[in-house]
C-alpha cells in the first residue's frame, strides 16, 4: 500500500475542528486542528478554536495562556473575549468575566451570546438587577435559544419574581415546542414554588406530546407523590427509568413500588441525594412530622449502666449522623467525644456548625465501619437502618467495631401486617413506597442475637407522622456478648 | 549519442515512470538498431515481461543472465516475473539462483522470504529476512516482512517491534502501522503501543497513517467512541482517499451508527466503484437501514459485473426475502448453498427466508436448522467445571448483538430486570452496542458484568464466557445480524436456551438445551418439530416493555370515517402472495373497507407500486390500498390512530408489532401455523387476554375479520380498555414474568445437575425436572 497523502485545506479543517467542537467532541478535533496549525500560519481564529479545545478538554490554564496571547494580539477580537469571559466565569473570576463579556458586547453589540455572558457574570456579582437586564436583551436577540431563557429566569427568580420566570419559560416552550430542556426547567421551577398541580399539568403536555425524557417523568413522579397519588407516581417513576436506567434514586422509588424485585438496602446514590436534597431544611421539616427518635435515644441511654451510676461512657460513632440531632438530644450525657459518619456533604456541613463532633466523615456506613478498625463502647444509628433491607451485614461489622460489653442502639420502623392481614415483603422485612425498609420485631431481635448481641431493651416509640398517622417505630439497645473475631 | 543509444535512454526514462507500454517501442528499436548491450536487453525483457510478450521478456532475462553468469539482476527479474505470474515454485528456485550469486541482494531476500511464508515455512523464512535486516536495515519493507514471519512463527513482541522498526523507516505506509496493531494485543503491549501511537500523532500531525493506525487500535480495545474520533479526523485529513473512509464506515457500522456508516461508505463506493467488497459492505449497511431495495440493486450489480461470490448472494437472499419476494429469496441462499454445500453463511442465509416462505413446514424447517448445525465448526473443549449445587446463585449470559431498541430488547428487557439478583447475576456478552440507547442502558444497569465481543472469534468468545463461569447461556440472536449462535456450538456454558432473536422456529443446534416458549407457540404435541427440550414459562415467552414515550390511544376511526381500516404494519418479508389474497378476498367481502400497509420497505416507490398492483390484480382499487413508509417510532405508534383492525401476516405473524398495536389499542386477527414464528400473535394475544381473536383456518381468519368488522360498538369499547387491560395483562407483568422466568431457568439448571450428578447407590430420581 503506497503512503497516503494529505490535504491542504487548513480552513477545511478549522472548520471541521469547530463543528467538532460544538458536538463536544474534542478529541476528534484535536488531530484537526493540530494539523490546521502546521498548514497555516497563526490567526485569532485559530486560537480561538485552540482555546476552545483547552476550555472543553479541562485544561483551563492553556486555555487561558492562548486566549491571553490572542487577546494581546488582538484586542478587538469578540470571540476570544468572549471565550474568555466564559473561562473566567468558571474559574471564579467574576469581575474578569465582566469586563471581558463587556467588551465583548462593545465589540458586537448584536451578539446575543455575549449579552447573555455578560447577564451571568452579573448576576454571579450579585447585581442581579442588571442582569436581568442584559439577559432579557440575550432572549431578545435570541428568543429561542434554551440557554439564555433559563439563565434569565434564574435571575429572575433570584429577584423573587417567579411569575414572570416561569412565564420566561413556558414562552420558550411556546416558541421551541420539541425542546424538553425548556419544559423540564418550567416543570422544575413548578416543583421549587410547590405548585405540584402545574407542575404535573406541564409534565402530561410533554409526555402527550412525547416531547419528555427520564427527567420530565421523574419530576412528574415527584409531583404526583408530593399530591398524594402515589400510583401514578409509580407509572411516572417506572417511566423514568426505562429512560434512565442508571439512575438509584429512581430505582429505589420503583422497587418501593414493587414493580422490580427488592434490592437489600437503599443505593449510595439515593441516601445521598434524598439528603442533600433535604439538608437545608431536615430539621424543621422533621420536627413538623413529630420526629422522636432523638428523644428516644435519650431515655433508652440514661439506663445505660455507666450513665445510670454517672460514670463517663467515653468516644460514641453515630452511623449516619445526618445534621447532628442524636449529638444535640444526648450532648450533655457522661458520653463523648462524638464521632459522626453520613453519606450526605450537605448534612454534614449542617452537623459541622453545631460544634458537637470531634470529626465528621462523608462515608457509607458499612464501608466506613470496614475501613476504621476503631472499637467503640456506643454506637448509635437512628432512623438509619430504614434503608437497609436486611440487617445481618451491619449488625456483624457493628459487633466487630464494638468494644466487649459495648452497646449499639438502634431504631428502625415497624412492620406491621396490611389491612388484609397479610405480612408484607418476606416476613422479615420490606420495602415501602416512600423508598425506606420496615422491619418485623422478631427478625431485627433474632438476627441481633445471630450477630452475637444480646438484647437489653426494646422501646416501641412513635417515629413520627405520616398524613397525619402515627408511625410506628421499634428502638434496640443490644450489648456485644460474645467475642470471636 | 547514436539514436539506438537515444532510443534505449528513451526507454529507460519510461521505464522508470512505469510506462511500460510505451517503453516497448524504443526498446525493441533500439535493439533492431543494434544496441545489444546487456542492461538495454534486460530493460526492453522488463518492458516485455510487464506490457508486451511475457514469454519474450523471459527468454531474454535467460539470454543475459547466460552472458553475464555473474550479474544477479536478469536472475531477479525473471525471479518477479514469475512470482507476479504466480508460478511460486519456479519462482522460489529463480530467487535462489539470485542469492547463490549474491547472498545480500535484498529484493530477493524479501520476495522468498513472502513466498516461504505463504506456503507456511514460517521459520525458514525468518531466518532469510533476519538476514535481510542485516545487510539493509534502512529497509522498510524487509522490516515488515520480518515482523510479518515473526508474526507467523508466534513470536508477536518482536513482530510489532519489527513493523514499529519499519513504520519509523516509512512513517506514512499504513500496512506497516495496521500490521502492528494487528499483532499488538498478542504482544501484549497495547497500552504501550497506544501510548506511542499518540505520542507519534501528536509529534506528526500531517500523517494519517498513525492515526489510522491509533484509531484501530482503539476499536481493538474496545474504546469505539475514541476510535471514531480519531478515524473520522484521519479521514478528514485524507478526504478522498478510500482506505480511511473505510476503515471509518466500518467502525461507524459496528457501533450501530449505521446512519452515519451508510454516508462513509456511500463515498468509498464512489471513489472505488469497481470494488465488489467496497459495495457489499454498502449494501450491507443500506440493508440494515432497511433501504432493502436499494442495498439489492447494488448487490445485483455487483454480481453481475463480478459473478457469483457467496457472501453477496447471502446479502441478496436476506434483502430480497425482505421485499416479499420470499420464493426468491429461498432459490437464492439455494444458489449459494450449491456455490459451497459446506459453507455456513449460506446455510444460515436459508435458514433465514425459510420461515418467511408460505408453506413451509415445521419439519423442513428443523432439517434445515439441522443442516446448519451440521456445518458449524466445532472444536474440542475441555469440560466445563461449573459446580452441580442445584440451588445455587448462577451466572446467566445473554448473547446477543440487539441489547437494545429492537424487538430483542422491547421484549426481554422488562423480564430480565425483574430476575431476582439474589438468584441470577447477569452478564451480557453483547454486539453492535449502542451506549446512548435506553433499552442497551437498561440491560447495562441490570447486568454485573457487559463485554462487548465484536472482537472476538469464536474461540475467543467461548473462552470468555468460560473464564467467566456462565452457568447458562441463553441465545438472544440466532443467525440474525451480529448473531453469535454457531460459537454456542463449542458450549458456551453447560446449560444452553434459546430465547427471542431470530427465534423463527427451532434452533437445531445440537448443544442447545432448551427452547424459551409457552403453551400457546408450542402446545402439547409440537416437540418433535423442535431439537431442543420446550422450557415453557406459565404465561407468555415473552414481556412487553411499553415505551413511555407512545402516544395516547384514540377513539376508534371508523366512528368518524364511517369505513373500517385494517392495517398491518408488519415487515414485508412476512407478507406473502398468499397473504395478498387472502386480504384481497377480506376486502371484496367488506366493499367500503381500506388496508394501510406500513413499513420502512414501503418508502421504496417501485417496492409499493409493485404490492398496489398485486391487490390491483385481484380486484382491489389502489385508492383501497394505502402504503406507508418509515417513520419514527413515536409516529409508527401513533398511526395506529387511523387503524381499526391489525390483520396479521402468516406464516411468519406480528410480535413486538402485535403487542405495539395492543398497547395503541387495536387488537390483530391471526392465524397461528406449526412454525414457531406463526404462533408469535396467538401467543400475545392470549397472552392479553384476547384469544378470542386467533383464528383456526383462513377462512375463519376472513370470517372473524368480516364479523369484528361489523361490530363497531364492540371493537369502540375494546379499544376504549385495550391499553389498561394490557398493561394489568402478564403480557406487562414484569414483576409475574422475572418470577416465571428466573423458575424456568432454575428448573433447566436443576435438569443439568441431575444429569451431571451420578446418582448415589439406591437413590431413586424421582423429579421429572423438564416438564
Amino acid at each position: 500500500m503506497d503512503t497516503i497523502h494529505v490535504t491542504a485545506d487548513a480552513d477545511a479543517l478549522r472548520g471541521r475542528a469547530t463543528q467538532l467542537i460544538d458536538a463536544g467532541r474534542f478529541e476528534a478535533a484535536r488531530p484537526l486542528l493540530a494539523a490546521a496549525r502546521v498548514l497555516a500560519p497563526p490567526s485569532p481564529e485559530l486560537t480561538l478554536v485552540g482555546a476552545r479545545l483547552a476550555l472543553g478538554s479541562g485544561a483551563w490554564e492553556q486555555a487561558m495562556r492562548e486566549l491571553d496571547d490572542g487577546i494581546a494580539a488582538e484586542p478587538a477580537h469578540a470571540g476570544l473575549r468572549k471565550c474568555r469571559a466564559d473561562l473566567r466565569q468558571r474559574i471564579g473570576d467574576r469581575e474578569g468575566s465582566a469586563r471581558d463579556a463587556a467588551e465583548a458586547v462593545i465589540f458586537d453589540p448584536a451578539d446575543p451570546q455575549a449579552k447573555a455572558i455578560l447577564g451571568l457574570a452579573l448576576l454571579d456579582l450579585g447585581r442581579t438587577a442588571d442582569a436581568v437586564a442584559c439577559l432579557a436583551e440575550a432572549v431578545a436577540g435570541a428568543p429561542t435559544d434554551f440557554d439564555y431563557r433559563q439563565a434569565l429566569s434564574s435571575a429572575l427568580e433570584k429577584t423573587g419574581d417567579r411569575d414572570t420566570a416561569l412565564l420566561v419559560l413556558t414562552d420558550g416552550i411556546d416558541l421551541c415546542p420539541a425542546s424538553v430542556a425548556m419544559r423540564n426547567a418550567a416543570i422544575l421551577l413548578c416543583v421549587r414554588r410547590r405548585d405540584f398541580t402545574q407542575a404535573v399539568r406541564l409534565a402530561e403536555i410533554a409526555r402527550s406530546l412525547g416531547i419528555a425524557d427520564a427527567c420530565t417523568f421523574g419530576l412528574k413522579g415527584h409531583a404526583l407523590s408530593s399530591l398524594g397519588r402515589h400510583d401514578e407516581a409509580a407509572v411516572a417513576y417506572q417511566d423514568a427509568l426505562k429512560l434512565g436506567p442508571e439512575d438509584d434514586y429512581v430505582r429505589h422509588l420503583v422497587v418501593s413500588s414493587s414493580a422490580m424485585p427488592d434490592s437489600r438496602r437503599a443505593p449510595e446514590g439515593y441516601v445521598r441525594t434524598v439528603f442533600d436534597g433535604y439538608a437545608d431544611r431536615f430539621e424543621t421539616h422533621l420536627i413538623s412530622l413529630g420526629y422522636r427518635i432523638p428523644g428516644a435515644i435519650r431515655t433508652m441511654l440514661q439506663a445505660h449502666p455507666k450513665i445510670a451510676a454517672g460514670l463517663p461512657v467515653g468516644p460514641v460513632l453515630d452511623l449516619g449522623c445526618g445534621t447532628g440531632l442524636v449529638a444535640l438530644a444526648i450532648g450533655d450525657l457522661p458520653l463523648g467525644p462524638f464521632t459522626g459518619v453520613d453519606l450526605s456533604p450537605r448534612m454534614l456541613t449542617h452537623a459541622r456548625v453545631k460544634r458537637l463532633y470531634t470529626e465528621l466523615r462523608e462515608a457509607d456506613i458499612i464501608a466506613d465501619l470496614a475501613e476504621h478498625p476503631q472499637r467503640w463502647p456506643l454506637i448509635v444509628a437512628a432512623d438509619v437502618l430504614c434503608y437497609f433491607g436486611t440487617l445481618e451485614e451491619i449488625l456483624a461489622i457493628v459487633h466487630q467495631r464494638l468494644e466487649p460489653g459495648g452497646w449499639f442502639v438502634f431504631s428502625v420502623e415497624a412492620m406491621l401486617p396490611d389491612h388484609d392481614g397479610i405480612i408484607p415483603g418476606n416476613g422479615n422485612w420490606a420495602l415501602h413506597r416512600q423508598g425506606r425498609y420496615v422491619h418485623a420485631e422478631h427478625y431485627v431481635y433474632e438476627a441481633a442475637c445471630a450477630a452475637g448481641f444480646r438484647v437489653t431493651r426494646v422501646d416501641r416509640p412513635i417515629v413520627r407522622q405520616e398524613a397525619g398517622a402515627d408511625v410506628p417505630g421499634l428502638l434496640f439497645a443490644v450489648e456485644r456478648i460474645r467475642d470471636d473475631d | 549519442m547514436t539514436i539506438d543509444v537515444h532510443l534505449s535512454a528513451v526507454g529507460v526514462d519510461l521505464l522508470a515512470a512505469g510506462r511500460f507500454q510505451d517503453a516497448l517501442a524504443p526498446l525493441r528499436l533500439a535493439v533492431s538498431l543494434g544496441d545489444t548491450a546487456p542492461a538495454t536487453l534486460l530493460n526492453l525483457a522488463i518492458a516485455e515481461d510487464r506490457a508486451g510478450d511475457r514469454d519474450r521478456g523471459r527468454r531474454l532475462m535467460r539470454q543475459v543472465a547466460v552472458r553475464l553468469p555473474d550479474w544477479d539482476e536478469p536472475m531477479l527479474r525473471l525471479a518477479e516475473s514469475l512470482r507476479a505470474a504466480g508460478e511460486t515454485m519456479a519462482a522460489e528456485e529463480a530467487y535462489g539462483q539470485v542469492l547463490d550469486l549474491n547472498p545480500s541482494r535484498p529484493e530477493a531476500l524479501i520476495a522468498l522470504g513472502g513466498l516461504l511464508l505463504m506456503r507456511g515455512q514460517g521459520e525458514e523464512a525468518r531466518t532469510l529476512l533476519i538476514r535481510c535486516c542485516g545487510v539493509a536495515p534502512d529497509n522498510a519493507e524487509a522490516w515488515n516482512t520480518l515482523g510479518l514471519t515473526l508474526r507467523a512463527t508466534k513470536a508477536p513482541s518482536p513482530a510489532l517491534t519489527a513493523f514499529v522498526k519499519a513504520q519509523t523507516l516509512r512513517p506514512g505506509c499504513l500496512d506497516y502501522v495496521l500490521n502492528g496493531v494487528e499483532i499488538t494485543l498478542d504482544a501484549g503491549e497495547s497500552d504501550a503501543e497506544l501510548a506511542r501511537l499518540t505520542v507519534a500523532c501528536g509529534q506528526d500531525p500531517l500523517n494519517p497513517a498513525i492515526q489510522l493506525g491509533r484509531g484501530m487500535l482503539l476499536e481493538r480495545l474496545g474504546r469505539r467512541p475514541e476510535a471514531i474520533d480519531v478515524l473520522e479526523a484521519a479521514a478528514a485529513l485524507t478526504p478522498d482517499m478510500v482506505v480511511p473512509l473505510r476503515l471509518l464506515g466500518g467502525v461507524l457500522a459496528r457501533s450501530s451508527q449505521v446512519a452515519r456508516a451508510q454516508q462513509v461508505l456511500r463515498r468509498v463506493s464512489e471513489l472505488d466503484p469497481d470494488n465488489p467488497q467496497v459495495r457489499n459492505d454498502h449494501a450491507t449497511v443500506l440493508i440494515r437501514l432497511h433501504r432493502h431495495a436499494e442495498g439489492r440493486t447494488i448487490l445485483l450489480d455487483v454480481l453481475d459485473r463480478h459473478g457469483p461470490d457467496i457472501a453477496i448472494l447471502c446479502n441478496l437472499a436476506n434483502a430480497t426475502a425482505c421485499l416479499g419476494l420470499q420464493e426468491e429469496a429461498v432459490a437464492i441462499a439455494r444458489r449459494a448453498i450449491g456455490l459451497d454445500p459446506r459453507a455456513v453463511l449460506p446455510r444460515r442465509a436459508l435458514c433465514n427466508t425459510l420461515p418467511y416462505r408460505d408453506a413451509t413446514t415445521g419439519a423442513e424447517l428443523l432439517a434445515a436448522m439441522r443442516d446448519c448445525s451440521a456445518v458449524l465448526p466445532r472444536v474440542a473443549q475441555p469440560p466445563l467445571g461449573n459446580n452441580p449445587d442445584p440451588d445455587r446463585p448462577l451466572i446467566v449470559g445473554l448473547l446477543s448483538g440487539t441489547l437494545r431498541s429492537h424487538p430483542v430488547g422491547w421484549l426481554t428487557v422488562a423480564g430480565v430486570e425483574t430476575l431476582d439478583p439474589d438468584q441470577f447475576s447477569l452478564i451480557c456478552l453483547t454486539q453492535n452496542a449502542a451506549p446512548e440507547d435506553p433499552i442497551a442502558r437498561r440491560y447495562r444497569a441490570a447486568a454485573r458484568g457487559w463485554i462487548e465481543v465484536d472482537g472476538l472469534n469464536d474461540a475467543a468468545l467461548t473462552a470468555v464466557a468460560r473464564d467467566r463461569h456462565i452457568d447458562i447461556l441463553i441465545d438472544l440472536g440466532g443467525y440474525g445480524d451480529a448473531a453469535r449462535m454457531p460459537a454456542c456450538a463449542n458450549r458456551l456454558a453447560p446449560v444452553q436456551i434459546k430465547w427471542v432473536g431470530m427465534q423463527a422456529h427451532s434452533s437445531g443446534v445440537a448443544e442447545m438445551d432448551w427452547f424459551l416458549t409457552d403453551r400457546w407457540e408450542t402446545p402439547d404435541g409440537f416437540e418433535p418439530l423442535y431439537s431442543e427440550r420446550l422450557l415453557r414459562l406459565p404465561d407468555g415467552y415473552v414481556c412487553y416493555s411499553p415505551p413511555p414515550h407512545a402516544p395516547d390511544v384514540v377513539a376508534l376511526p371508523a366512528l368518524t370515517s364511517g369505513f373500517v381500516t385494517f392495517g398491518c404494519f408488519n415487515n414485508l418479508a412476512k407478507i406473502t402472495p398468499r397473504v395478498i389474497e387472502t386480504w384481497a378476498a377480506i376486502l371484496r367481502r367488506i366493499p367500503d373497507a381500506r388496508l394501510i400497509l406500513k413499513t420502512h420497505q414501503l418508502s421504496d416507490g417501485p417496492t409499493a407500486d409493485r404490492f398496489l398492483a398485486a391487490f390491483a390484480s385481484l380486484g382491489i382499487a389502489g385508492d383501497r390500498i394505502e402504503p406507508r413508509g418509515s417513520s419514527g417510532h413515536r409516529a409508527f405508534m401513533g398511526q395506529y390512530g387511523d387503524v381499526d383492525i391489525v390483520l396479521d401476516p402468516f406464516p411468519y405473524s406480528g410480535g413486538l408489532t402485535t403487542c405495539e398495536a395492543l398497547w395503541m389499542g387495536v387488537p390483530t386477527i391471526t392465524l397461528p401455523g406449526e412454525i414457531f414464528a406463526s404462533r408469535h400473535s396467538a401467543s400475545h394475544m392470549s397472552n392479553a387476554g384476547l384469544p378470542d381473536w386467533v383464528a383456526g383456518s383462513v377462512e375463519d381468519y376472513m370470517d372473524m375479520a368480516v364479523a369484528r368488522a361489523g361490530d363497531l360498538a364492540a371493537l369502540a369499547d375494546l379499544r376504549a380498555r385495550l391499553r389498561d387491560q394490557v398493561r394489568r395483562s402478564p403480557l406487562c407483568d414484569a414483576p409475574r414474568f422475572g418470577r416465571g422466568l428466573g423458575a424456568a431457568l432454575r428448573r433447566a439448571w436443576q435438569a443439568w445437575c441431575v444429569e451431571t450428578s451420578p446418582p448415589m447407590p439406591g437413590h431413586v430420581q424421582s423429579r421429572n425436572v423438564w416438564k
